[in-house]
């Protein structure tokens, strides 16, 4: 409804549409106000990466708007560490870690959910034990695995000990068990196999939860910095969490460099997700069965 | 989506609903027949053999540890239950335990129920709404040593926070956000919620998609209000995923560490009274001389406390689906 | 997995702060021409080794290729493959390296990382493997480096360093003290810090951290016993002394953070203009004049407050017992604590070189006015008073030591009970 109000609009029709109207401007209200509180963090960071050198980072008001604006911070991240090697490693990293997760988590979740077998109890178990394991605390013994099996010091060791995450496989469960069962029967009247009941029937059904685990298999992935730091000893092959560490360095570092280099981690992450919500949202809603 | 390598060449997936390649299967709906016994364990296999090699196996040997005194560098000695015993006289134990407990009973409810409103305001076709929600989940996507920094940058008692209040004159002296051990604690918990609001804002996103809009439209016509229209379609409708989100929510919550040990700038704040257990476990089980033994001890009992808290709360929901 | 990371930020200064050391008077020639490591290790130098620093790669990656093409130009047939570690997480690497046997040939540690390894056999015991080597260095940083705990020589001294103490004179004056009567030792500083305290109403405060062990050591307490088997800071004289940070703390001439930080947080302090005394390097003035120019401006230092005389710490170079490769191994570690290697890596850094005379370089006494020259001198001079601290103290016993001071400063427990946790932890330790 536009500014102009037809004249023949009834008097209750107006008082809905009236009510309408104040109930969207408070729940604008109230997204532009949780806006404020999730961006409002970051853009403050933003703001000091971009402070030029010389500017007091402590004055008292704040200065919110970066004075003597500068990327001066930027160049010296890349100055300081081979940056844009580091995001390609992340990259590569983060790249096979979804794709193994999806597959991964999509299968074994339609197994969990829709199959029946002997031993899926205790299949299930040992995804929900693999949840609580603290991980700090098994970091020897698994590195000791990987040096084993001679992939240490590799991108392959970063990469298998996180190829499919125990809570994504049970995100899946939870979504696939979501799919009524008449699907499935039909799907058998059908005489489809398995894996055709799979990809035909369950798959496109989960296809938000699938967009889910991508992205929490993603942030994941190129968070992760205590591992890598662990696997990998060649420089070259550093992730970008890994390699940034490196601005917190031996001497105390310069906070705008600090934000310009947790900017460096975030902002592809930000634009990335910015770019896909649509299909990312749109997958929740479309991907979920009715009922 | 790539081939999958699970499947045999034989059950690839054809675009026409014909059966021609499952001769097996021409007679419909055999009861034992749906597949073969070991199907379900080639769909199983990655997530499987992932799990069992890199989480379960070294948790075993982390189970076994636990029993001796093993140091990072130097094999142990089978010590029985020594390091049990020594926890009960361990004051940093104690800590630990309250804090971690009281963290989740903070926690937990915030994150059951505050993403779930989330989820409904933004769930809504108005111009814009893909733009709130996006941001919503930035924090999600950012970086949780970043957020980490960002924070203590904005709480610190020269940061952005206190600079405003102060310039408000809403006090005089600084808040001491990190410094205070009540303080640091709820202000890890705001950050702690603060990332996981987006976090369960899709999953709930996901499950209100389930709630069948033709529920809210019988209701309203019933003349329901908001609150009846919430109270009965909306909570039932996304009840199994509230149980999830509390089990999630309390697991993570229990095993706090990031937020505090960055906030109070590496420590477990004022002379270690914010100390969780996870902290308590890195803090003794990492360094060149780790107390392997003990850290292992600790971490079994996390382990025991997490299981049980899964269960307790998997089990209410399977009880509400026998209702 | 969770990733333990402002301890990066910390172990990270710690490298460079604790790197701070110093070295004694040296009297002698131009840089003696390193022996080869001749009956040293069996074995001909060649073949490939790994070398691993601590953080240093981002700011001097230049110093250390030239330093290795010189090696190999030197040794034909020698490759050295560098490996620089980031500051966070240092220990837990090492330690998984060590536990995977993978432990790089030459590695560069300090009293902290390295009385562990060796005392798990992962170093070489350079008393056994390079008897000679002890007179190329002053005889402080020898002895710094000799780990009675563990019986001897385990690495070559490498860098040491020292630095002036900093002072924000503004703060003296808003306080009603004169900007002019700075300080000169604990005494002083403690009843500057009390009258500070009178007019700061919490705002701002003389000082930013509780007592270590490192920070006792300058006052005079003896914080181990002579041969290093225990650790004694649990004596009247410390008890004292965490009576009066108490009654400081009460009084409000200690900044709250002080509970928590480290001197991360402690330089963040000074930078911020809430603190009136560090422990500083020329690095740290440096760091002031980019990010704090207003707190630049009514900066003062002086030479480093102590009661004994300055103490320093030794960053040290050690040679994996599980190399393949020693002869190539020790010759590098002693190539790069060379006189002549040290000397240049000074130059291009605050910081001062371990080997005997190397101090004696005009560089180290003539200065152009600017602060880094100032604080260079000012250290320099220092140094031949100083002692360089053999206290192993692991991260492990600073974090407990302090969180044990800080419940004896809040009050919720005796001091005398906090000090002999804090001591019973770190003898647990030396015991392992």
């Amino acid at each position: 409804m536009t500014a102009v109000v037809p004249v023949e609009v009834s008097p209750a029709r107006r008082r809905l549409v009236r009510r309408r109207r104040t109930l969207n401007a408070w729940r604008y209200a109230g997204l532009v106000l949780m806006t404020i509180v999730c961006l409002g963090p970051l853009l403050w960071q933003l703001s000091t990466s971009l402070k030029g050198h010389g500017v007091d980072l402590y004055s008292s008001p704040p200065q919110l708007w970066p004075q003597n604006a500068s990327l001066d911070a930027y160049a010296r991240v890349g100055e300081i560490v081979p940056i844009w090697q580091y995001a390609v490693n992340s990259l590569v990293v983060a790249a096979a870690v979804v794709a193994t997760n999806v597959i991964g988590a999509t299968c074994a979740g339609y197994a969990l959910a829709k199959m029946d077998f002997r031993g899926k109890r205790l299949a299930f178990i040992l995804f929900i034990v693999a949840i609580l394991v603290p991980g700090e605390v098994v970091l020897i013994a698994k590195y000791m695995l990987t040096l084993s099996m001679g992939i240490n010091n590799t991108l392959l060791g970063v990469i298998l000990p996180s190829a499919v995450g125990a809570l994504n496989v049970l995100l899946m469960r939870n979504a696939m068990s979501a799919i009524p069962n008449e699907l499935e029967e039909a799907g058998i009247i059908d005489g489809a196999n398995a894996w055709q009941r799979f990809r035909r029937l369950a798959v496109p059904s989960v296809r938000g939860t699938i967009a889910v685990v991508a992205i929490f298999a993603f942030v994941g992935a190129w968070d992760s910095f205590l591992w890598p730091l662990i696997v990998l000893s060649d420089q070259a092959k550093y992730t970008l969490t890994v390699g940034l560490n490196f601005l917190q360095g031996t001497f105390q570092g310069d906070p705008r460099v600090i934000a310009a280099g947790t900017m460096i981690a975030i902002l592809p992450l930000v634009v990335f997700f910015f770019v896909l919500q649509r299909y990312f949202f749109r997958g929740i809603g479309e991907g979920a069965i009715k009922g | 989506m790539a081939t999958p390598t699970t499947t045999s060449a034989a059950s690839r997936p054809v675009r026409e609903p014909s059966s021609r390649r499952n001769p097996d299967r021409a007679a419909p709906a055999r009861r034992a027949a749906r597949h073969a016994w070991f199907t379900p364990w080639l769909f199983l296999a990655i997530a499987v053999v992932t799990e069992a090699l890199f989480t379960v196996f070294p948790f075993f040997n982390t189970v076994v540890l636990g029993f001796t005194d093993a140091s990072r560098l130097g094999g142990g000695q089978f010590i029985g239950l020594e390091n049990f015993s020594r926890m009960l006289e361990d004051e940093r134990f104690w800590t630990a335990l309250f804090n971690s407990v009281l963290y989740m009973v903070v926690v937990v409810p915030c994150m059951v129920v505050l993403p779930l409103f989330l989820a409904m305001l933004v769930n809504t076709k108005l111009p814009g709404a893909g733009f709130f929600r996006t941001s919503y989940y930035v924090p999600v996507v950012s970086s949780t040593v970043a957020v980490g920094i960002m924070w203590s940058w904005m709480l610190d008692s020269q940061g952005l926070v206190n600079q405003t209040l102060q310039a408000l004159g809403v006090v005089t002296a600084p808040v001491p956000f990190l410094t205070d051990r009540w303080l640091l604690l709820a202000s890890a918990m705001l950050v702690t919620v603060w990332t996981g609001l987006g976090w369960y804002m899709v999953v709930y996103l996901a499950a209100l998609a389930n709630v069948g809009k033709d529920l809210y439209d019988a209701a309203a016509m019933d003349g329901a209000g908001w609150w009846r229209r919430f109270t009965s379609v909306t909570v039932p409708g996304v009840r199994n995923t509230m149980v999830l989100v509390a089990a999630l929510s309390s697991v993570a919550a229990f095993r706090v560490f990031t937020e505090i040990y960055v906030l109070s700038g590496n420590s477990a704040g004022p002379g270690g009274a914010d100390m969780t257990m996870v902290m308590l476990i890195q803090r003794v089980g990492t360094g060149l001389d780790a107390d392997v033994g003990y850290a292992s001890a600790l971490s079994i009992v996390v382990f025991l406390i997490t299981i049980g808290l899964m269960i307790a709360t998997l089990k209410m929901q399977t009880k509400g689906d026998e209702k | 997995m969770l990733s333990f990371n402002r301890r990066v930020l910390a172990t990270g200064a710690a490298a460079a702060a604790v790197a701070l050391s110093l070295a004694a008077c040296g009297v002698g020639s131009p840089a003696a021409e390193e022996p080869q490591a001749s009956g040293a290790a069996e074995g001909e130098i060649t073949g490939e080794i790994s070398f691993q620093t601590w953080n240093l790669k981002a700011s001097f990656e230049d110093y250390f290729n030239g330093v290795i093409d010189d090696f190999e130009a030197e040794h034909p047939g020698t490759t050295v493959k560098w490996i620089d570690q980031p500051a966070e997480g240092y220990a837990d690497k090492l330690s998984a390296d060590a536990a995977g046997g993978t432990l790089p040939d030459v590695v560069n540690i300090d009293r902290g990382t390295g009385s562990p390894l060796a005392e798990a056999g992962m170093l070489l015991n350079l008393d056994e493997a390079d008897p000679e080597a002890g007179p190329d260095f002053l005889a402080s940083a020898w002895d710094g480096n000799d780990w009675t705990d563990v019986g001897g020589h385990y690495a070559y001294p490498w860098y040491l360093n020292t630095g002036p103490s900093l002072f924000n004179t503004a703060l003296f004056e808003k306080a009603g003290l004169d900007p002019k009567a700075i300080p000169t030792n604990y005494d002083e500083l403690y009843d500057a810090a009390l009258q500070m305290a009178e007019k700061s109403n919490g705002k701002f405060a003389m000082l930013g951290v509780l007592p270590g062990t490192e920070m006792m050591e300058k006052y005079g307490i003896e914080v181990m016993n002579a041969d290093q088997t225990e650790y004694t800071f649990n004596g009247p004289e410390a008890v004292a002394l965490v009576e009066k940070y108490k009654e400081m703390y009460e009084a409000g001439a200690i900044l709250p953070e002080a509970l928590t930080d480290d001197y991360v947080g402690e330089g963040e302090n000074f930078n911020s203009g809430r603190l009136a005394f560090m422990d500083g390097s020329a690095y740290a003035i440096q760091n002031l004049k980019d990010n704090a120019p207003s707190v630049y401006k009514s900066l003062v230092y002086t030479k480093q407050i102590t009661n004994t005389g300055p103490v320093g710490y030794s960053q040290s170079v050690a040679v994996s017992a599980g190399s393949e490769n020693k002869a190539t191994a020790i010759a590098f570690a002693k190539f790069v604590t060379n006189a002549e290697n040290q000397v240049e890596f000074a130059k291009q850094v605050n910081i001062f070189p371990s080997t005997e005379g190397s101090l004696d370089d005009e560089y180290f006494h003539t200065s152009d006015g600017s602060d880094d020259a100032e604080v260079r001198v000012m250290s320099a001079e220092q140094l031949p008073d100083a002692l360089i601290s053999r206290t192993p103290g692991s991260e492990a016993l600073k974090t407990e030591t302090r969180d044990q001071i800080a419940q004896a400063v809040l009050g919720k427990k005796p001091v005398q009970e906090a000090l002999d946790a804090a001591v019973a932890f770190g003898n647990e330790q030396l015991q392992g």
